[in-house]
């Protein structure tokens, strides 16, 4: 029952990011090299919609069925902006974000998987090096991680 | 500026950015799962890789419910392609087709070495557009914003480096 609720959500979610446009490449390209507004302005308007949302959910502390909400936030450590820089480097070179990898796939965009191999064994190759890192990007200890996100 | 899926015209910015959204809430409402979709890289993982970052509870707990939802993503993307002039695999690039031009090899390296910065770089920053940029600016979370502005900017550098210095 929840499967099937995930996989419609993730469903709507994929087909409104590809009709808007964060899955194409030119668009993305539009949004950092600043002559397009359609992703800056979508972000700030699903900001302005989830934000109070979420202020009163949080609020109301209760999900549909009646469960405690949870929301629990990211931990703050150098490596957000780090491993941010390396992501934004990765998202400007191959117009994709995280979700948009996914979503170009099922598009039948070929090349999105070149883009999910390298991401699988990216994420894989931190996970391995986890305990490795220099003592100064502070990141969490192992059990907590950097953030579930 | 039309898509390069079947020259479609993209939704509004704003009716579009208020689907992502309501999408977003009821992710919370219905499911109590907060948005984030780069731990789903981690899940992936964990399906073959058992070493204790694999094993740990955010990852295992996670699986549940992160993997139907990458499974939609991309049935979102093909349910899109479908009904708008039909599925069929392809190569197009748009601008990069015209400006860097590599065929599908090439694009296929490339692509792996982005994806490359993406799964460690976010993995580092314990999350990605929708984690940190939406649910974590969203609920007004120091560590979000200060990654948001990180990608953010290294994406747009890095652009400009691409297609105004590099291959004007």
């Amino acid at each position: 029952m929840n499967t099937a609720l995930f996989l419609v959500l993730g469903t709507a979610f994929g087909w409104v990011l590809s009709r808007s446009g964060a899955t194409d490449y030119d668009v993305v390209q539009g949004m950092f090299l600043l002559t397009s507004f359609q992703l800056w302005g979508l972000m700030g308007a699903a900001l302005v919609v989830t934000a109070p949302g979420l202020w009163w959910l949080k609020r109301h502390g209760r999900t549909a069925s009646g469960a405690p909400l949870q929301v629990k936030p990211k931990p703050r450590h150098p490596g957000n902006v780090v491993g941010g820089i390396l992501f934004g480097i990765g998202w400007s070179i191959t117009g994709m974000c995280p979700g948009p990898i996914l979503v170009n796939l099922g598009e039948g965009k070929l090349y999105a998987l070149g883009a999910l191999a390298g991401a699988l064994l990216g994420a894989a190759l931190f996970g391995m090096l986890y305990e490795r890192f220099p003592a100064w990007l502070r990141l969490p200890a192992l059990r907590i991680g950097t953030g579930d996100g | 500026m039309t898509l390069i899926l079947h020259q479609l015209q993209p939704y509004h910015w704003a009716l579009a950015g208020v689907l992502i959204g309501v999408i977003t809430l009821l992710l919370l409402w219905l499911g109590n799962q907060r948005l984030g979709i780069s731990t789903g890289f981690e899940n992936l993982c964990g399906l073959v890789l058992k070493t204790p970052y694999f094993r740990r509870s955010e990852i295992t707990s996670s699986q549940a419910w992160r993997l139907p939802f990458l499974a939609g993503l991309v049935l979102g993307g093909f349910l899109s392609a479908l009904t708008s002039g039909g599925w069929a695999p392809f190569w197009d690039l748009g601008m990069f087709d015209r400006v860097i031009g590599l065929g599908p090899a090439g694009k296929l390296a490339w692509m792996f070495a982005g994806g490359l910065l993406i799964g460690f770089g976010t993995r580092m920053a314990g999350g990605c557009t929708s984690g940190h940029g939406i649910f974590g600016i969203a609920n007004l979370e120091r560590a979000s914003v200060e990654s948001t502005l990180a990608f953010v900017t290294a994406g747009i550098v890095t652009s400009n480096l691409i297609y105004r210095v590099g291959a004007p």
